[in-house]
């Protein structure tokens, strides 16, 4: 059980660490995004699996309680955090705002 | 409390602090200041005070952002032109503010350290709540019991100072005279775009779940963190919800004016009607244990914890239909015709 919780926390980390390093190295808002709307959501369902797992050192009602809770928290943050960075990158797209392509962008 | 973590978050908060100072953009300066309140939260929660992140959380980051948003969307999003040469007047606001942090220090170290046993405080006043909270009034939340119950006067008028707001914003902002209305367009015009079907479908989906926990804060606060001020902001952000995913309109749909104001006035009522029936049985102003007499089924030590959730229950919805009432007055520039 702990070994599956350590995984399961260090696979977050290093999502985590990822949805940073892609937030900050990007070229452009929409990649931006994208690395934050993925990265964000599955790293935090990887952080939250395991303290719901780690309460059920032993088993009884109240941790089970507390576990669903937590396992609602990565329910609400599946539909919420995706709907966000869409919300986000639509304003961004109507407001005007140019991909990055790998030509430079001719003055027109 | 583990320190390395209190002072990093502590360090940020005042980078974000200073960040929102400096910031010509009040946009971004409203994000920061979402950040700034959610690291505090962070920090409450960090230091125990769970009942007050939980307020931080639901207020500082969630709702006031969102009035932040709808105040720059009324306005304009630039800082207002400094003129230079007003050396003197920046000098004395200088001098002023250093003046007021010196003696704030000062008066710091008469304080006593955190969670420092030998205050008076400690010794006299949390022992009483710690051991007889439970025995006096059967809720084992004892923030809730010394909020709702014990110190129930200051919440009452804190729920007066609420809907004292809400009034006051009703009264400068709300346009209701023809010739008040002058058409003068908003300085950003925000394309009608198209209606976006996932944000609303999420959106529709999500409400009645973010209502459902705000009534779970609002009737669980005796046994959990929560109760009536952060349930009702709950309540009043899932309507802000709707009422930027959807449209302006279906809000004032399900909530016209008059019953904004309407309900605003019953919670407080609520309270002070509690307050006034204990008075009525032959108790104190707010003394709970008389309402034994007209509940069914309780003796003195339950009454205390269900006149404490008729109040919780009165907080949330004065708290939620001025929520409410605040967010369109200043989205629809006070004319309740179209906003954000």
């Amino acid at each position: 059980m702990t070994i599956v919780v350590i995984i399961l926390t260090l696979a977050g980390l290093i999502f985590f660490f990822a949805t940073t390093v892609g937030l900050l190295r990007f070229p452009d808002f929409y990649s931006r995004m994208h690395a934050a709307g993925k990265g964000d959501t599955l790293s935090s369902l990887l952080m939250l699996l395991p303290l719901a797992l780690y309460n059920f050192h032993e088993f009884n009602i109240a941790n089970l309680l507390v576990a669903m809770k937590i396992l609602l928290i990565g329910v609400f943050i599946f539909m919420a955090s995706p709907t966000a960075t869409h919300a986000i990158i639509d304003a961004g797209y109507e407001a005007g705002i140019k991909p990055w392509t790998k030509k430079p962008e001719e003055e027109s | 409390m583990i320190w390395q973590l209190d002072l990093s978050v502590l360090t940020l908060i005042v980078i974000c602090a200073f960040a929102t100072i400096m910031v010509k953009d009040l946009l971004s300066a409203a994000i920061i200041f979402g950040a700034y309140s959610f690291l505090m939260c962070l920090l409450w929660t960090e230091m125990g005070a769970v009942d007050v992140a939980f307020t931080e959380a639901s207020v500082g980051a969630g709702v006031s952002t969102v009035l932040f948003f709808a105040a720059v969307y009324q306005t304009t999003r630039r800082v207002g032109i400094r003129k230079s040469g007003r050396m003197l007047s920046k000098a004395i606001g200088l001098v002023a503010a250093l003046l007021t942090g010196l003696l704030l220090i000062i008066a710091e170290a008469d304080f006593p350290g955190f969670g420092d046993l030998f205050t008076p405080a400690s010794l006299h006043v949390s022992p009483y709540y710690i051991t007889q909270t439970l025995h006096d009034t059967n809720v084992p939340n004892m923030v809730t019991s010394v909020l709702a119950d014990y110190r129930g006067f200051d919440t009452m008028f804190e729920t007066a100072v609420i809907f004292t707001a809400g009034l006051a914003v009703i009264a400068i902002l709300r346009r209701l005279k023809k010739e008040d209305r002058c058409d003068i367009p908003g300085p950003y015009v925000i394309s009608e775009g198209y209606p976006d079907t996932i944000i609303r479908f999420v959106a529709r989906q999500l409400v009645p779940f973010i209502q459902l926990f705000a009534l779970y804060v609002v009737a669980h606060g005796h046994h959990s963190p929560g109760g009536g001020f952060q349930g009702g902001v709950i309540l009043g952000a899932s309507f802000i919800l709707l009422a930027i995913s959807f449209d302006f309109k279906v809000v004032l749909g399900i909530m016209n004016e008059r019953w904004n104001i309407l309900l605003g006035n019953i919670g407080v009522l609520i309270y002070a009607g509690i307050g006034f029936l204990c008075l009525l049985l032959g108790a104190n102003f707010l003394d709970y244990s008389m309402l034994s007499k007209v509940l069914p089924a309780t003796d003195k030590i339950m009454a205390r914890s269900h006149g404490m959730l008729g109040i919780e229950i009165g907080v949330a919805i004065a708290v939620m239909a001025i929520v409410i009432s605040i967010y369109l007055n200043i989205v629809s520039h006070g004319k309740y015709d179209k906003g954000l």
